[in-house]
């Protein structure tokens, strides 16, 4: 079941948030703006009817990668001194190329203004599974190796160079 | 439900990450301005895609590269932040070493 006016406000309030984010020169406060971004967006997965992808935006995206940006905020002490944004100038162009981004993207997608979305009827795990382990199977098996290296390449980014005997 | 307001929310989203991350100067900031234009393209993906388990499958593979992205980007910025005393991407001008 689809609920416009919840798409809506959820997305309004993700936009809202992001554009407080910007704004925000505490990394703390600019992190808990993210987090109700993640959130609203989990919220707009439970009214698409998406509800394995909601419960896991809130235990993935909301849950685990939040924590790794709050350990990295605290322990960096360097991020609280945090200084504006480099210069106007730099401000300037860097909002007239998203501005440019916005207008290319609604542009490029006018054609889409006469679609409507397919039915969201309730996808379980099931069919997912089912479409993770069938078709997208050679996908999924080298997702696998992509989060194998991230792990090697955060192990050896973290460990301590000793000098050499 | 017509496709184009859901697009319209992503593509908004996506921007005003793009904007954050353009504008702000400091590594932390641009890391999480990176996944919310991750979070945006998923949304677009959801709402957009053509069969509903197809396009939740690929979201779901979308959720783990985020989250290796996340991973390695923090190391990164953790060993950075050691080696340079600093968080600001323009006071980090060597890469030699």
């Amino acid at each position: 079941m689809i609920l416009p006016a919840v798409i809506y406000f959820l997305g309004a309030s993700a936009a809202l948030a992001t554009l407080l984010m910007l704004f925000q020169r505490n990394p703390v406060k600019a992190a808990m703006l993210m987090l109700t971004v993640l959130l609203c967006t989990a919220g707009i997965y439970l009214a698409l009817s998406a509800q394995l992808l909601a419960a896991l935006q809130v235990i993935l995206y909301a849950g685990a990668i939040m924590t790794l940006f709050i350990v990295a905020i605290t322990v960096t002490p360097q991020a609280w001194r945090d200084r504006p944004a480099p210069g106007r100038l730099a401000r300037v162009l860097g909002l007239a190329a998203a501005a440019a981004i916005l207008a290319e993207l609604l542009k490029v997608s006018a054609g889409i203004k006469a679609l409507s979305t397919g039915p969201f009827s309730e996808t379980g795990t099931l069919g997912i599974a089912r479409e993770l382990f069938g078709r997208s199977i050679f996908q999924f098996e080298l997702l696998g190796l992509a989060i194998l290296a991230a792990i090697v390449g955060a192990a050896a980014l973290a460990l301590k160079r000793r000098p050499l005997p | 439900m017509n496709a184009y307001p859901l697009a319209a929310i992503s593509f908004l989203l996506f921007t005003l990450a793009a904007a954050g991350f353009l504008t702000c100067g400091s590594l932390v900031r641009m890391l999480m301005f990176l996944e919310l234009m991750l979070n945006a393209a998923n949304i677009a993906l959801v709402a957009l895609g053509p069969a509903q388990p197809q396009a939740q499958a690929y979201a779901l593979m979308l959720f783990a590269v985020a989250a290796a992205e996340a991973g390695v980007g923090l190391a990164l910025i953790i060993a950075l932040a050691a080696a340079f005393k600093t968080l600001e991407a323009e006071n980090i001008k060597e890469l030699k070493g």
